[in-house]
């Protein structure tokens, strides 16, 4: 008995605030708030939502900046693993001083970008405000609204708040990207890499052809949490641009804060929260999917 | 013979390049400390200088520098307190009110939750029963459900339970039981993944020295996985202070906010006086720094456990 002691309160306080609030999402998404209570609507909700022009919009918004922002951090991140890979004396304090950023809240970082573009005070707005560099009037990160779309609707090119954006998520998200890539290179056995040396490869063909396929998982797996965190975070456009300029940083987990609590539509923003959880959903599977081959040629 | 020196150049090389990597992580940090030691003056000027140092002559002159700590003073609002125990009394709202809540719900979330999951931790790591993989694949599964989704109903659920009038019940109590919630899978993962570690040999040999299968985990497992459940805390401890939309959402009295939520007002109100926000954000930001200085060993510990796991 010992054993169903010690998980039950888990499962208990799992159930309570996990499960039951997930089905009860799923039952909202099917239902209208009527003057005379809840009414069945069915998928109507869901129909409702893509219908909204600010839908097809965020959907928008939300693919670039997930592209721009797991990119990035990738490249950057994957690229400072390898300096920090060449075991020096003092990786431990670069590491240490990587990773303050990743301690600071998603809504502080916003405010601290926030704070550096802030219109005439901020300052960098004596550079980004400087017609000479960005003409023809120079550039107001928090008001600019984004130049005309290349392809149909597509956001393309992204607001200035978009890339700004961007720019916050990846320093915060870097460090942790850093350890993940740093823990994964570690494990490629030296002996390879001095092998393929010898045989006369040279830094880039070692990284293409041997770091590269064997971090391959662990790329996957960064790529992965990388989405989530960015599909599910919101503090940072709550603090750093409130979805704004007009609505060029409304990206999906914004439009779910002002459908559910602004508008109070709580039928299709459950249903809204039943797309988001969905993406997170085949995320995690191919994350395990991912794992699983790993542990398997291991 | 070349090669050395030209390996010593690469050396100094990858220094340099990592040390401006550093400096151009920490800049926003910098500008942040930066910016909350200046005055009003040297705040509202166009264009910004960055440091206030210019005198009448020189573009930077550091007998000239006029540092200043209003903004401290304006986020703490000092007032003297004769029959206190200190001569002062920090009376701003962050200092006073959110961050004695935002300690509160960090704390008390992150020992129920280093509580529960060291319990059914040790129960996954150690007994083999009916439905353990099903139970153990079952809280995965939930670490997919974004905090972020399940807040209508949370916020719902808490609305009904804010009208039911439960005696001694209020929506702190809540959010700490949602934030554990939300904080527990990862960390049973993560917690299993430390017993796991532990040889069984250890406990079977006090079993058959006497001991109670209950003794055997108190006093053997317990002690040899304390620095892992440390971490545990540590993570959550940090998750929590940082989190913001669902204080944001649940909590609706004025004197249980947590700090994010009281930050992001503060931002509203003060957005101009850019000194008064950073000395708020640094404020808020400095223990948790610490506390991830003093700690990182235990941090990089949990972390690479929880990233192999989820």
């Amino acid at each position: 008995m010992l054993p169903f002691w010690l998980i039950f309160p888990t499962v208990a306080v799992l159930l309570a605030i996990q499960v039951y609030p997930a089905l009860y999402t799923i039952w909202l998404s099917l239902h209208e708030r009527q003057p005379a209570g809840w009414e069945w609507v069915g998928p109507r909700n869901f129909d409702r939502l893509f219908k909204m022009g600010l839908f097809g919009e965020s959907v928008g918004h939300t693919a670039l900046f997930l592209v721009g922002y797991t990119g990035l951090t990738l490249l950057l991140g994957f690229f400072i693993a390898l300096l920090l890979n060449r075991k020096l004396k003092l990786s431990g304090l670069y590491v240490t001083l990587l990773f303050i950023p990743w301690v600071i809240a998603d809504i502080i970082v916003g405010i601290v970008f926030r704070l550096l573009v802030v219109p005439d005070y901020g300052l960098l707005a004596g550079i980004l405000q400087n017609p000479a560099l960005f003409p023809p009037e120079g550039l107001s990160v928090l008001t600019a609204s984004r130049a005309a779309a290349w392809v149909g609707d597509f956001p393309f090119p992204p607001a200035p708040a978009m890339i700004y954006l961007i720019l916050a998520s990846t320093w915060k998200a870097l460090p942790f990207i850093i350890l993940l890539l740093l823990a994964a290179m570690q494990t490629v056995s030296a002996e390879v890499i001095e092998s393929s040396r010898i045989d006369g490869a040279n830094s880039s063909q070692v990284v293409r052809h041997i770091l590269v396929p064997l971090m391959l998982p662990t790329l996957v797996v960064a790529l992965f949490s990388l989405t989530l965190s960015g599909m599910n975070g919101v503090g940072m456009v709550f603090s750093l641009t409130g979805g704004g300029p007009g609505s060029s940083t409304e990206v999906l987990s914004y439009m779910l804060y002002t459908l559910g609590w602004r508008q109070l539509e709580f039928g299709r923003a459950a249903a809204l929260a039943l797309l988001i959880a969905a993406i997170n959903w085949l995320l995690i599977l191919g994350t395990l999917r991912v794992t699983r081959l790993e542990e398997r040629n291991v | 013979m070349p090669s050395l020196t030209s390996k010593r150049a690469q050396h100094w090389l990858l220094h340099a390049a990592l040390a401006t990597i550093c400096l151009f992580a920490l800049i926003p940090v910098a500008t942040t400390v930066l910016i909350s030691f200046k005055g009003e003056r040297d705040i509202l000027r166009t264009p910004p200088n960055f440091f206030p140092c210019d005198s009448a002559t020189q573009p930077f002159d550091p007998s000239a520098c006029r540092w200043s700590v209003e903004g401290y003073q304006r986020v703490l609002a000092p007032r003297p307190a004769p029959e206190g125990l200190l001569p002062i009394r920090l009376t701003g709202n962050l200092v006073s009110v959110y961050l004695p809540n935002s300690l509160l719900y960090a704390g008390a979330t992150a020992l129920l939750v280093m509580l529960l999951a060291s319990m059914s931790g040790y129960a996954f790591s150690r007994y083999r029963f009916r439905g353990r993989q099903t139970l153990l694949v079952a809280i995965l599964a939930i670490t997919g459900i974004p905090l972020l989704t399940n807040l209508l109903a949370l916020y719902q659920m808490g609305v009904t339970l804010r009208k039911a009038e439960i005696p001694f019940y209020d929506d702190r109590f809540f959010l700490v039981v949602v934030y554990t919630g939300f904080f527990l899978p990862l960390s049973v993962w993560i917690a299993k993944g430390f017993f796991d570690a532990i040889p069984r040999d250890l406990e079977e040999a006090a079993l058959i020295d006497g001991c109670s299968p209950l003794g055997a985990l108190l006093r053997v497992s317990m002690p040899l996985a304390l620095p892992g459940l440390m971490a545990v805390f540590l993570l959550t401890f940090v998750n929590v202070w940082n989190e913001f939309i669902a204080g944001y959402l649940l909590i609706a009295k004025n004197e249980f906010k947590p700090a994010m939520f009281g930050l992001y007002e503060f931002l509203g109100q003060n957005i101009i006086n850019l000194q008064v926000v950073s000395a708020a954000c640094i404020l808020i930001a400095l223990p948790v720094v610490v506390l991830f200085l003093f700690a990182r060993r235990s941090f990089f510990a949990a972390m690479v456990e929880g990233a192999i796991k989820g």
